[in-house]
């Protein structure tokens, strides 16, 4: 079990509910997750925050079998089976991994459109994690 | 560079011992080293050590390197755990070398050791997939079979490299490891059962991955000036690098490239007054077959993308004209995670002496190799270039 | 003042389990008239599919969610029996934080106390606007028969006086002391129902067809004037034989018929089956619904459609997406092997 502790997840949530960027105020480009100095220009740590539009295409991505999944992840992958998790490049530039949640496996290609929507990722101490995964854009509007 | 030697170098057997610790297993690692030496060594000689090491199977958190320093008979010299994650042991080989570079000290010992087998099944898988970049690449499902996976297909869709050049790696280092009598697996596999096996983390397979492996090294680092005490033929630190890159493959410039591996060859190249051309074997971080193509290419042996080719061109068998893993590689000789660096380090010394074991799998009259050793997916990488 | 509906949403999980399932399984299927049912997938739940039907029916206003100034919840199977649930709907959807919120969570009446909370907010407050979500996938043993019925789904509803859709003529209650019909104890997150039959619809009869009854009375209003009616649907049947005592017939509860192809809703029975009649009411047509909730007691909710549908949420669309699987795979996913 990863251990990620509840203040810890709970710093996160601007992210991993909302979808909320940085924008460098002196290059312009977007940090999604944040870092504490930009990482395209290595020089501001000045940002505003920036509500990304959830959307974007997969860049590479992994169908993780049972021996892949790690224990928090198990119980999904034997009730579900394999489950594809991605890397996507999201429609304001910066790529982030995630799930790809109601897609069957085998259609899951580099290229396809998707958008983001709140899902529970997993549970530790008892304590539901909520978080963004990826679904097929395509599926509705 | 040749004010740093290699005098001696020593590795337990790797595999699954229940009957031993770090302890003992790092005990073995030492005795192996200490008659290596070939004029005898005085371990009250040894003036530091740098022990590579991530989860100490489990136990101890803190201050590991003290405990199997005094249980190998190392008292009251400074001695410091090295970790990061499965680059460990080639960044514990480069504090022993920076050390005895500084004129700190004439002698340092270079070790790793890790204990995989002790723990259950989910908590290798929590020792192991916490060194990615947690918070993202874990929380989103994925150890890291799933991360090299990631790059896997990625290199794929762009380079065209196929599965059976993954596949060919994995046969290609169980060849090599068949002639390992210390390698975990020592037994060859065909392509078709390499194509076959189980699927982990599609692209991967099973036989695209590495094992959990109980192992340790040591390797003995000193002032060039004093290596002829140890023996007539010491082998020199021509060069060495080490770079970080970013933790999760997501932040990456390039999904297809280990920056890391980049700059820090790039580094040891220069410092060696060598280029990639020059480099006639290597031991390079194969945890997954996808990482020892990346190697090919991010340590210049081929170019971006040409890795698959570069392979299937037989350049790195045993029998080619640059070597790549004769020892096995962490896919066949195991992969205990804090002691692959110093064990790969092992490999080379004798390599480069003319001393492997078995000689089936000596590479003949090879003057300058290089060790590679990463960290993660790439969040850590260390090379270091060795010459007879 | 005018007060209505301004624009709703819906979500229906994609997964589907049909009768013939169970009966393979156990040998009978205990929900009467339902050929299928919805099942959340793994990673959803009521708040993930909350957040859901809040978004889209903000998008279908259009409405941004900073001038929500209340929010509701509804769900007799929340993830937690103590926790705040509003706030993780709240914070993912881009409600004001100081948004005042309440959780609905004891019966499947839960939906309309809802709606009639944020009423209660619009009405007092003219520039008010009454965010309400109600989701529900309710989990009994797999040896009940009330489990059979049990499906999953959401919808939310954006309550205010502006941009109607369809405007609230009125409402009207009853509640009575009625137990073991439907109930959770204390330490069971299943649900329990002691199969007493005929006292269990006697109490779901009375309380509904009184509150239907007082507010037709008061509106002065006949069952024949009604060109949709929507009954709290634990089953396919129940509807019309609550209707039938109120002197409804087929016709007028078709369109709001979901259960036949989802189950049981719970909590988001009523709110569901209101949005399949929005969908296809007309200008000018009125609406009854009438929510249960076992213990017991009954909301009664009469509309006029006033407005066309701007973005149609299209319920028939959720129901038509959908994937079917097997016994095993719905133990596996309601948490049934252990």
């Amino acid at each position: 079990m990863a251990h990620v502790s509840v203040p810890m997840y709970w710093r996160t949530i601007p992210q991993r509910y909302k979808m909320i960027g940085q924008k460098c105020k002196k290059c312009g480009h977007v940090n999604f997750p944040p870092k504490g100095v930009c990482k395209y220009c290595s020089v501001s740590s000045e940002f505003e925050d920036l509500q990304l539009s959830g959307r974007g295409k997969v860049h590479t991505f992994v169908l993780i079998s049972s021996g892949g999944a790690p224990p928090e992840f198990a119980e999904q992958e034997k009730a579900g089976g394999m489950y594809p998790v991605a890397i996507v490049e999201l429609a304001e530039g910066p790529k982030v991994i995630g799930q790809i949640a109601d897609a069957d496996p085998k259609t899951v290609k580099i290229g396809m459109p998707v958008k983001t929507e709140l899902r529970k990722i997993y549970t530790e101490e008892d304590v539901i994690r909520y978080g963004f995964k990826f679904v097929p854009a395509t599926e509705e509007k | 560079m040749t004010k740093v030697a290699i005098v001696g170098a020593g590795q337990s057997k790797y595999g699954e011992f229940p009957d031993k610790g770090i302890k003992e297993l790092f005990f073995e690692a030492f005795k192996d080293m200490a008659a290596s030496v070939d004029k005898g060594l005085d371990p009250k000689g040894i003036e530091a050590a740098y022990i590579g090491n991530l989860g100490s199977g489990g136990f101890q958190l803190g201050n590991m390197s003290a405990l199997v320093a005094e249980y190998a008979g190392l008292q009251y010299i400074p001695t410091m755990r090295i970790e990061n994650a499965c680059a460990s042991g080639g960044y514990a080989l480069v504090a022993a070398i920076m050390d005895v570079l500084s004129g700190t000290h004439k002698v340092a010992l270079a070790g790793g050791v890790e204990k995989m087998t002790d723990v259950s099944g989910l908590k290798q898988k929590y020792w192991l997939g916490v060194s990615g970049d947690t918070e993202y690449e874990r929380l989103a499902g994925t150890t890291f079979a799933g991360l090299y996976a990631l790059i896997a297909q990625r290199h794929m869709h762009e380079f065209g490299t196929k599965r059976e050049q993954l596949s060919s790696v994995a046969v290609k280092n169980h060849k090599n490891g068949a002639q390992n009598p210390k390698a975990q697996f020592q037994r060859e596999i065909t392509l078709e059962q390499a194509v076959k096996g189980p699927i982990v983390a599609a692209p991967l397979n099973l036989f695209d991955c590495c094992s959990t492996t109980d192992g340790a090294s040591a390797v003995l680092v000193c002032d060039a000036e004093v290596a002829k005490q140890y023996t007539d033929t010491p082998v020199y630190v021509a060069g060495f690098g080490t770079s970080s890159d970013y933790l999760a493959i997501h932040d990456r410039i390039s999904t297809v490239t280990l920056e890391g591996t980049k700059k820090a060859s790039e580094r040891a190249y220069k410092m060696a007054g060598l280029t990639a051309k020059d480099i006639q074997l290597a031991e390079v971080h194969d945890c997954f077959t996808i990482a020892e193509l990346l190697a090919y290419e991010d340590l210049g042996f081929c170019e971006k993308g040409k890795a698959g080719p570069y392979l299937d061109e037989g350049h790195t068998q045993i029998s080619g004209d640059r070597p790549v893993n004769a020892s096995g590689g962490l896919k066949s000789k195991g992969h205990p995670i804090g002691s692959t660096g110093t064990g790969q380090a092992y490999e080379m010394f004798n390599q480069l002496r003319g001393t492997v074991q078995k000689p089936s799998r000596q590479v003949k009259k090879a003057e300058i190799g290089l060790v590679h050793n990463v960290g993660g997916s790439g969040g850590t990488v260390s090379v270091t270039i060795m010459r007879r | 003042m005018a007060v209505g509906i301004s624009g709703y949403g819906v979500f229906i999980p994609r997964l589907r389990i049909k009768r013939e399932e169970y009966v393979k399984a156990w040998g009978s299927f205990a929900a009467a008239g339902v050929a299928e049912k919805s099942v959340m997938g793994f990673d959803e739940d009521v708040l993930t599919s909350a957040a859901k039907v809040s978004k889209r029916a903000l998008e279908s206003v259009p409405l941004s969610p900073d001038k929500v100034s209340r929010f509701a919840l509804a769900s007799t199977s929340p993830p937690y029996t103590e926790k705040l649930l509003s706030g993780t709907v709240l914070v993912t959807v881009g409600v004001p934080n100081a948004t005042y919120s309440s959780d609905h969570t004891t019966s499947t009446r839960a939906g309309t106390e809802a709606i009639i909370a944020g009423f209660e907010h619009v009405m007092a407050n003219p520039k008010g606007i009454a965010l309400v979500a109600a989701a529900d996938a309710p989990r009994a043993s797999m040896w009940g028969s009330v489990e059979h019925q049990l499906g999953a789904g959401a919808a939310a509803y954006v309550l205010s006086s502006e941009n109607l859709v369809a405007e609230l003529e009125g409402h009207a209650s009853n509640v009575t002391e009625h137990f073991g019909e439907r109930f959770k104890p204390r330490d069971d997150p299943l649900l329990h129902d002691l199969n007493v039959k005929k006292f269990a619809e006697g109490a779901l009869i009375s309380n509904t067809t009184k509150a239907a009854s007082s507010l037709m009375k008061k509106l002065n209003r006949k069952p024949e004037e009604y060109q949709h009616v929507v009954i709290q649907q634990p089953d396919a049947k129940v509807p019309s034989s609550v209707g039938g005592k109120l002197g409804f017939t087929e016709p007028q509860l078709a369109a709001g018929l979901v259960s036949k192809n989802l189950g049981d809703l719970g909590a988001a029975s009523v709110p569901v089956g209101l949005a399949a009649v929005l969908d296809i009411a007309k200008v000018g047509d009125k609406v009854l619904v009438v929510s249960y909730g076992s213990g017991a007691g009954a909301d009664a909710l009469s509309f006029k459609v006033v407005g066309d549908r701007k973005a149609v949420p299209r319920v028939q669309a959720e129901m038509d997406r959908k994937e079917y699987i097997e016994y095993v795979k719905y133990l596996k996913l309601k948490g049934a092997i252990v």
